[in-house]
């Protein structure tokens, strides 16, 4: 799962521990049978968690910046026998991107789709992103955000997506089953990743302390409740609010793949036999 | 023999199909047709037009001067009538006014049918053909293919109706074996089946629709997949994603939709991940012109995309080009591992042409994929001609992509030596792609004569239906903009006396390549910017003057 590439990430990164849950989660599906690793097609874009693609040794395509998600779509177009994962940032997805998560929500393609929120463009130096909170001071903002940040849950769960969820990087056990579970899930999957960052957003305290872990009594096939769930926390750093992390919704719903009766194999494989004359014959 | 008709009316009057339909009736009796199509951006109303051109001998542009008129609204008379040639007249509906107007009692003939007001065009085409002395079971044969059952048990009698009005004038007989008659979209479309596409993914723009909705239909019965995601942008990208995995994938647009593709397709050289793209081009800037024409984006198809990279442009001058074409845009596109770039314009794409034959091209419809699967694989391997083997994901070995500059595997990298290593591979490629391009008629000369006019894809009709009438000229078509082949021109410029550049554009876009290739700076320019195509006279007269 490991590349020789030299991990530019600052030291002790929160990144690290997010590659390590993604790597781990890949080799006990591959261990458990459930994919296999010649399958693995990642996407990712430019960002620094984007830099992952450097970390893992499966196949993929690093594209550019918001454009993850088309990607990943992309692939299932073109061999919808791949096991199809995207990695970018929320500066990317939620920003320059957008329009692609709310219409991949709804085309249901069966990709995963791993969004490491830290509220902030850290590779450009610290600028708002659309998830920083009211108040947020970077360069680029010195009077400070003035808009309330997105809901990025809420948003996926109204587009429709089947499977929602918020990971932890600071709880890497859950974070890994959530991505299993993702993986194995039929239909786009999106996680979001809240990845304090050590050097320019730096919530790990208020996420230590705030954060718990959504319980067993929860039903992840209940879309009012997880819209609920998704409004209990309003994204700001500094009001006491408590974080729920965990699936938030999780439902088969028809993918995307299944609608078109010819798409039923990677293309590549596909052997035509072409006859030109037929091709022209109706404008004779 | 030779006559142009215009048909006009209001959108939803099916000016397009009623013409449409008399070009493809003389196409059967072995005559030649161009059909012009000039329609505003509107569903209903407005004033749409279709001038169709037809011919004893092959033709592939209209004029602007009429021997009869059909109209279908007071429009057309009033827009049309000072067009008509002396001897020409106007059919139309009783209640239309103007000179030298037949009109027919086309509402009684409606009532007696009880028939829809749509007929009134099929009791038009009867008088017309009763006219010309076709046989009206070539009508019935021709309006079967396309219609059925009742609704082509009425068309029949309305057809009927309108022949039993009018006298036999002239006796138009087959005259030699059927034309196909095509349109430069559906040509753009068929080269595309005939490469054995097997993804097409755009959104809707003006004029490469057509495309789109031709493709689409195809779908099932030629086993590919015809997408529209949620912009340009999402569908640039998504065809990226399918292009990386081995499928052959073509993305369709008109001038605003490929700029916004550009970043992307500025990805296409760097990643090497092949994709062709259809661009289309309307009158902009912006939003433009939409239904309109004109030759103005050809440096953006050039150079769309930031960075350096080789690329194929390819402006085909007419449908059946566009077949060919579009076939070799994809071979290129996938062994050279970049971007190909079909250009048309309105006037190429939505005009149709009639031809003897439309042999495709016989390129091979390879994928470039290996089949020999090695652990030790590298997707940017350098070799000695640029090109590295291909695998796609799925295949066994690990296979990467990247936007970002990158090593051997495809892993990010800054260091200069690699990225000196990777710009000199890319750069190898286009010199292999030049070769091969050089092979594949770059150009094409028509005509003899001392004096050389210089076009480019639309503009080929108008000019080559002018040579008869200009003395001493010949016509250079340029069909391939990028890799350029600038041997052939600077050769054919040099040994002509007058050298005239004829181009749908208000700069001379063309010029200004030629001129960047060549060294030659072409002064005489004949050039239309009105978002109109150049008929031949428009050409005769300047050069003439």
């Amino acid at each position: 799962m490991k590349t020789k590439e030299k991990n530019t990430w600052c030291p002790g990164c929160t990144n690290m521990s997010l590659l390590r849950s993604v790597q781990e989660a890949l080799t006990e599906l591959i261990n458990e049978n459930k994919i296999e690793k010649k399958n693995i097609s990642i996407a990712a874009d430019i960002g620094c968690f984007a830099k992952i693609f450097d970390y893992i040794n499966v196949s993929g395509f690093c594209g550019l910046h918001g454009r993850t998600i088309p990607l990943c779509f992309g692939m299932k177009v073109g061999n919808p026998e791949l096991t199809v994962l995207g990695f970018a940032g929320d500066g990317a997805t939620y920003g320059e991107g957008i329009s692609h998560l709310i219409h991949n929500c709804r085309f249901n393609a069966d990709f995963t789709m791993v969004v490491a929120n830290n509220k902030t463009f850290a590779l450009t130096t610290g600028q708002a992103t659309p998830t920083s909170e009211k108040g947020y001071k970077g360069a680029s903002t010195p009077l400070g955000v003035g808009e309330d940040p997105m809901n990025p849950l809420a948003l996926a769960l109204m587009s429709g997506a089947s499977f929602v969820a918020r990971g932890n990087a600071l709880n890497p056990v859950q974070l890994k089953n959530i991505l299993k579970q993702a993986v194995e899930h039929k239909g786009f999957a999106f996680i979001d990743i809240l990845q304090p960052c050590l050097t320019f957003n730096n919530f790990t305290p208020y996420l230590q302390k705030n954060a718990y872990e959504i319980g067993d009594d929860y039903n992840v096939k209940d879309l009012d409740q997880a819209l609920k769930k998704s409004l209990e926390w309003n994204g700001s750093l500094s009001e006491d609010g408590k974080i729920p992390t965990g699936v938030f919704y999780k439902k088969e719903k028809p993918i995307f793949e299944e609608q078109w009766p010819q798409l039923k194999k990677p293309w590549y494989q596909v052997e035509r036999n072409i006859n030109q004359k037929e091709n022209v014959k109706e404008f004779l | 023999m030779q006559k142009t008709i215009l048909v006009g009316g209001k959108a939803g009057h099916g000016t397009a199909v009623t013409s449409h339909f008399i070009g493809k009736v003389f196409c059967s009796l072995g005559y030649y047709v161009f059909n012009y199509r000039d329609y505003p951006s509107l569903i209903r109303g407005g004033h749409n037009f279709n001038v169709l051109k037809i011919s004893d001998k092959p033709i592939f542009s209209h004029d602007n001067k009429y021997d009869f008129i059909i109209a279908l609204d007071q429009d057309t008379i009033d827009i049309h009538q000072d067009n008509l040639k002396p001897e020409g007249f106007v059919l139309g509906e009783e209640g239309l006014s103007g000179e030298k107007v037949i009109n027919i009692d086309i509402k009684s003939i409606l009532g007696k049918l009880d028939a829809p007001a749509i007929m009134e065009n099929n009791i038009l085409l009867g008088w017309v053909f009763k006219y010309f002395g076709v046989d009206k079971n070539v009508l019935f044969d021709k309006m079967a293919e396309k219609f059925k059952g009742d609704t082509l048990d009425l068309i029949k009698k309305s057809i009927e109706e309108g022949y039993e009005l009018n006298e036999q004038k002239e006796s138009i007989k087959s005259i030699g074996s059927p034309k196909y008659f095509i349109s430069g979209n559906q040509g753009v479309s068929v080269g595309a089946l005939n490469a054995g596409i097997d993804t097409y993914i755009a959104y809707p723009m003006t004029p490469a629709t057509a495309v789109l909705h031709y493709l689409a239909a195809k779908q099932i019965d030629h086993n590919f997949l015809v997408l529209q995601p949620e912009n340009e942008i999402g569908v640039v990208n998504a065809a990226m994603g399918s292009a990386f995995t081995g499928a052959k994938t073509m993305v369709g647009t008109s001038s605003g939709g490929l700029a916004l593709m550009s970043e992307t397709l500025s990805m296409t050289g760097i990643s090497e991940v092949p994709l062709v793209a259809y661009l289309s081009q309307r009158t902009g800037p912006a939003s433009g012109v939409p239904t309109y024409t004109a030759q103005s984006d050809l440096k953006m198809a050039v150079n769309i995309g930031h960075g350096e990279f080789p690329r194929i442009v390819v402006a085909p001058g007419d449908a059946r080009e566009a077949i060919i074409r579009t076939q070799e845009a994809f071979y290129l596109a996938l062994k050279y591992r970049t971007l190909s770039v079909i250009m048309t314009d309105k006037h190429v794409a939505e005009s149709d042409y009639s031809f003897d034959d439309l042999e495709g091209s016989s390129l091979d419809n390879q994928r470039f994929i290996e089949s020999n699967v090695s652990d030790d694989y590298k997707s940017y391997k350098i070799t000695d001609n640029g090109i590295s083997p291909v695998l796609v994901p799925g295949q066994g070995p690990v296979v990467r992509a990247s936007s970002y500059e990158h090593n051997e595997y495809g892993n990010t990298i800054e260091d200069a030596e690699t990225i000196k290593k990777m710009n000199d591979k890319r750069m190898k490629k286009g010199k292999h792609l030049k070769d091969e391009v050089d092979k594949l008629n770059p150009v094409s000369v028509y005509g003899e004569g001392e004096n050389l006019i210089i076009g480019w894809g639309s503009t080929k009709g108008a000019i080559l239906d002018s040579l008869p009438n200009l003395e001493n000229y010949r016509f250079l078509q340029i069909s391939y903009i990028s890799p350029f082949p600038k041997e052939i021109v600077k050769e054919e410029i040099e040994k002509s006396k007058k050298i005239i550049l004829v181009e749908n554009n208000a700069t001379g876009l063309l010029g200004d390549i030629i001129a960047e290739q060549t060294g030659h700076i072409i002064e005489n320019k004949i050039l239309r910017y009105d978002a109109r195509p150049f008929v031949p006279s428009d050409i005769i007269n300047k050069i003439n003057k």
